[in-house]
């Protein structure tokens, strides 16, 4: 016996053509369309233009990079947590996500008042007799925003699939002989995977496409992909370009996010 | 000894994360207005805060569009959720599929993708505009915490109350929405947190001269920052802080009884 | 005894899954009926549908003769216990018992009255303010049948409702339940995949497979008499074997002739291959040479009351199962007799709707 009719999703329907397709093809028909009217790629290939390409290859080095640092930090830390007692009674959880509740604009401001040339760290410094260093508006900044602001995407993920294993499993491959570092690269490791892959996907997205973090620890110096498209959007009105631009990024977003899913199928075999 | 080390090393991840902030909680006291030197206890950047008329109004401006669009957002996404269970499951996953779109998409392009949208139509961008984008990336967190409430067992216990001489209304009412209701509020709270904490989609999708905290802290920041900054950044931590501390506190007591 | 439920005709399939084939059924007023079978035998459709929860894609339901196909299951004089039980977890126990009742508009005094009798007639005298997560699985089930009966049904339709107990909860449950039937006096419907409960409380057992019914009978009569190679596998542990019939009262088995009480009255002519029946405990332990064939012992456990053992047969081969309460030394050489009326023979599935009996193990 069902419950209701099918009609009652209707509205939730009709919504997500509204507000979801239909958005999203305009972005398509936009990046497909000249200033003038008429169809053209030019909105496309623009990416080849030097500032263009720059933009993106720093964004990718960036994020990648980011990626890369959270995914270091993160992975012992979430092995910590689930192997304490205080992580289990979500102390621990508790004081990783309290900074995922405060809004990221406020986090990253954080980072600017200590990086300043007259912020924390440089007082710091020339109190012990240091010369002041430019820590601002450098690619390091930007990295270091990103970090601090998308870690807890990568830790909390990772975290809730290592609790989920069961510790049987553990018991049992010790028991067939393998030993502590076996277990974790055959057992632990390969479980944990789908976490991994979800935690990359929160943390590489937003800091791929961002241009807040960018645009607050970089100064206007560091010009991402996400800062391209906002000043088409904001700043020149060529959304036409815009688009464009979003939909060269959206590609590689795509790209990455088949690439990821690849990874959590094959259980994380190729992986190791 | 591999104790320690892990202590350490939970200590430094804990140090990196909450140094920022307490550096703001401190500053926010702070009677001059530098960035490194202590002058003095202060509560002027509070005063400041809430005499700024712009920001007190988007304040009010992000929890009424937050609790509306969490309503809307609610009420759309159960709805959906309870039309879902009737349709096949090749078509609920394709349905489910549409639905996540807007949470594995990148915000700025759900924001310039709304954007785009209004402007084709000649929607005037404003509160509307914003409240409309909200319930639209809302809409897929509620669906995926309901969906889990609406299964087997909700439609035995639904037969069940129809076994019983229930009418459909009736064992739809006190059966089936009471079993629906956890998902139902963790979607909205969901929902309302996603809401109050956006700032990508709201910007591009505001007019101009209406603000939200987010689309605010970005513009002052920009201009340069005010030590009225940390007063409000501090002002979110407690909240947050209490905030998650009730919630906490309520499933580890839900846990129990369970 | 009058009829009160009877089924016509009744077909279902879930997408390309056909569920029951035309299938009918007779149940009697104050009946203990069972429905038996594996999972996915279209025993609990059967009782769904019964229940209203699905709709027959063809045929009817009869309920004192009035045909009852399109009623839903609110306007229905039965109550169902489920499985699993569908306490509403949001609801104490008093007041899911009361549920019923007060639906149906009865007065607080006669809810509170009727609740107190149900919970005193499942020997859970006092539990009214209890929360149902705080009750065991052998209460959550008395619960949910007193929160059906209280509803004074007609029939009460009970989904393998021991399927979630342990081995002696559910003994201890088979006699309350036979009990509860007696006190009410009413119809029950009882769908399970344990021939034991269906054979211990079953005025009739219906036995089914593939969405056909493959026998209706008395417990002993399904137990003694299976009409099927299925059913006799089914129900309890057999030597299921090829034959034919040599003549009247004989048929050959792995070379030997065995007299048994069949022949051409019951339909088995001369010839004919057939499918014999031999429950373990019926065959008897002779001196060698003295029984109707002979056999060595390969294998013996014992299970409690009795040996079991596996013999081998001569000159066959064939590997006959053997209950005994004697104990006999793998390796020693023993005679076996079967005596003609332990001896069941069954016709070979020869048609379509008749596939189903077929072993599929």
């Amino acid at each position: 016996m069902t419950i209701a009719n099918r009609r009652w999703s209707i509205p939730f329907l009709v919504w997500i053509a509204i507000g979801t397709i239909i958005p999203l093809l305009s972005i398509v028909y936009y990046g497909l369309t000249s200033r003038t009217g008429g169809l053209t790629f030019q909105n496309i290939t623009a990416i080849l233009e030097h500032d263009n390409l720059q933009a993106l290859g720093l964004s990718l080095g960036l994020s990648v990079l980011s990626t890369l640092i959270c995914l270091i930090i993160a992975f012992p830390m979430a092995m910590i947590l689930a192997n304490s007692k205080y992580g289990k009674q979500g102390f621990l959880i508790f004081v990783f996500i309290l900074p995922m509740w405060m809004n990221f604009l406020l986090r990253t401001m954080a980072w600017q008042v200590l990086l300043e040339r007259n912020g924390v760290i440089n007082a710091l410094l020339t109190t012990f007799g240091l010369p002041r260093q430019e820590l601002m508006n450098t690619p390091g900044a930007v990295v270091l925003g990103m970090v601090y602001d998308f870690l807890p995407f990568m830790i909390l993920p990772i975290y809730n699939a290592v609790v989920k294993i069961d510790k049987h499993l553990v018991e049992a491959a010790r028991d067939l002989g393998a030993g502590k570092l076996k277990v974790y690269t055959k057992v632990v490791l390969p479980l944990t995977v789908p976490g991994i892959v979800s935690g990359i996907t929160m943390v590489f997205i937003p800091a791929l496409t961002t241009f807040a973090i960018s645009n607050m620890l970089g100064g206007g110096k560091i010009n991402l992909i996400g800062n391209i498209i906002e000043q088409e959007f904001t700043v020149n009105t060529n959304w036409y370009l815009g688009s464009g631009m979003s939909l060269v990024m959206m590609v590689f977003i795509i790209a990455s996010m088949l690439l990821l899913n690849k990874f959590d199928k094959t259980g994380g075999a190729s992986l190791l | 000894m591999k104790k320690t080390i892990s202590y350490i090393y939970v200590g430094l991840v804990m140090l990196f994360l909450y140094l920022p902030i307490f550096a703001l909680i401190v500053l926010s006291f702070n009677e001059a207005k530098s960035m490194s030197v202590w002058t003095g206890f202060s509560l002027q950047w509070y005063q400041e805060l809430f005499h700024n008329r712009l920001l007190m109004s988007a304040v009010g401006n992000t929890f009424s569009i937050a609790i509306l669009a969490s309503l809307i957002a609610t009420i759309i996404g159960t709805t959906a959720v309870i039309g879902l269970s009737a349709m096949r499951p090749k078509s609920q996953n394709v349905v489910l599929g549409f639905n996540n779109i807007p949470m594995l998409n990148a915000d700025i392009v759900t924001g310039i993708s709304l954007m785009l949208f209004f402007l084709l139509l000649h929607i005037p961008q404003g509160y509307g505009t914003i409240l409309f984008a909200h319930v639209t990336f809302s809409i897929p967190y509620v669906v995926l915490s309901v969906r889990p409430r609406m299964n087997r067992k909700t439609d035995r216990l639904y037969e069940a109350a129809m076994d019983l001489g229930a009418s459909k209304r009736y064992a739809f009412r006190k059966i089936v929405i009471p079993e629906l209701m956890p998902g139902i509020l963790s979607g909205f709270l969901l929902s309302f947190t996603m809401s109050v904490d956006d700032f990508i989609i709201t910007y591009f999708t505001r007019g101009a001269g209406i603000n939200t905290i987010s689309t605010i802290i970005y513009s002052q920041v920009k201009v340069g920052i005010r030590p009225s900054l940390f007063a409000l950044s501090t002002l979110i931590f407690v909240i947050a802080f209490v905030a998650l501390l009730v919630v906490n506190f309520k499933s580890n007591k839900e846990e129990e009884v369970a | 005894m009058a009829e009160l439920i009877r089924l016509e005709n009744i077909s279902k399939s879930f997408g390309d899954n056909l569920v029951l084939d035309e299938l009918n059924l007779t149940v009697n007023e104050n009946e203990f009926v069972t429905l038996l079978g594996p999972s996915g035998c279209g025993k609990t459709t059967t009782l769904r549908i019964i229940g209203g929860f699905e709709k027959p894609d063809v045929g009817q339901v009869f309920f004192e003769g009035n045909d009852i196909t399109a009623l839903p299951p609110n306007q229905r004089h039965l109550n169902t216990v489920f499985q699993n039980y569908a306490l509403f977890p949001h609801m104490n126990v008093g007041e899911n018992i009361a549920f019923g009742l007060k639906v149906s508009g009865k007065s607080d005094q006669y809810i509170k009255d009727k609740v107190k009798y149900a919970l005193n007639l499942v020997n859970l005298k006092g539990f009214e303010k209890r929360l149902i997560t705080e009750l065991s699985g052998g209460q959550q089930q008395r619960i949910a049948m007193a929160r059906a009966i209280v509803n004074e049904p007609r029939v009460l339709l009970l989904d393998e409702p021991l399927g979630a107990l342990d081995l002696k909860l559910r003994q201890e449950m088979q006699y309350e339940l036979v009990r509860l039937k007696k006190e009410l006096g009413i119809t029950f419907i009882y769908v399970t995949h344990d021939q034991e409960e269906a054979l211990t409380m079953s005025d009739k057992v219906v036995v089914m497979n593939n969405g056909y019914i493959q026998q209706e009978g008395t417990p002993e009569q399904i137990y003694n008499e299976p009409e099927n190679a299925f059913v006799a596998d089914f129900i309890g542990d057999s030597n299921i074997v090829s034959g034919r019939m040599v003549r009247d009262n004989v048929v050959e088995i792995k070379g030997t002739e065995f007299p048994c009480i069949d022949g051409a009255k019951d339909g088995f002519m001369p010839g004919q291959p057939v499918d014999v029946v031999i429950r373990p405990e019926d065959i008897e332990i002779r001196p060698y040479g003295e029984g109707l064939f002979n056999g060595e012992i390969v294998s013996k456990i014992f299970i409690g009351v009795h040996y079991e053992m596996l013999v081998k047969g001569e000159p066959s081969g064939f590997e006959w199962l053997l209950q005994n309460y004697d104990e006999h030394s793998v390796g020693s050489k023993i005679g076996m007799y079967v005596r003609p009326e332990n001896i069941q023979i069954m016709k070979k599935p020869e048609y379509d709707d008749e596939k189903a009996m077929e072993l599929d193990i």
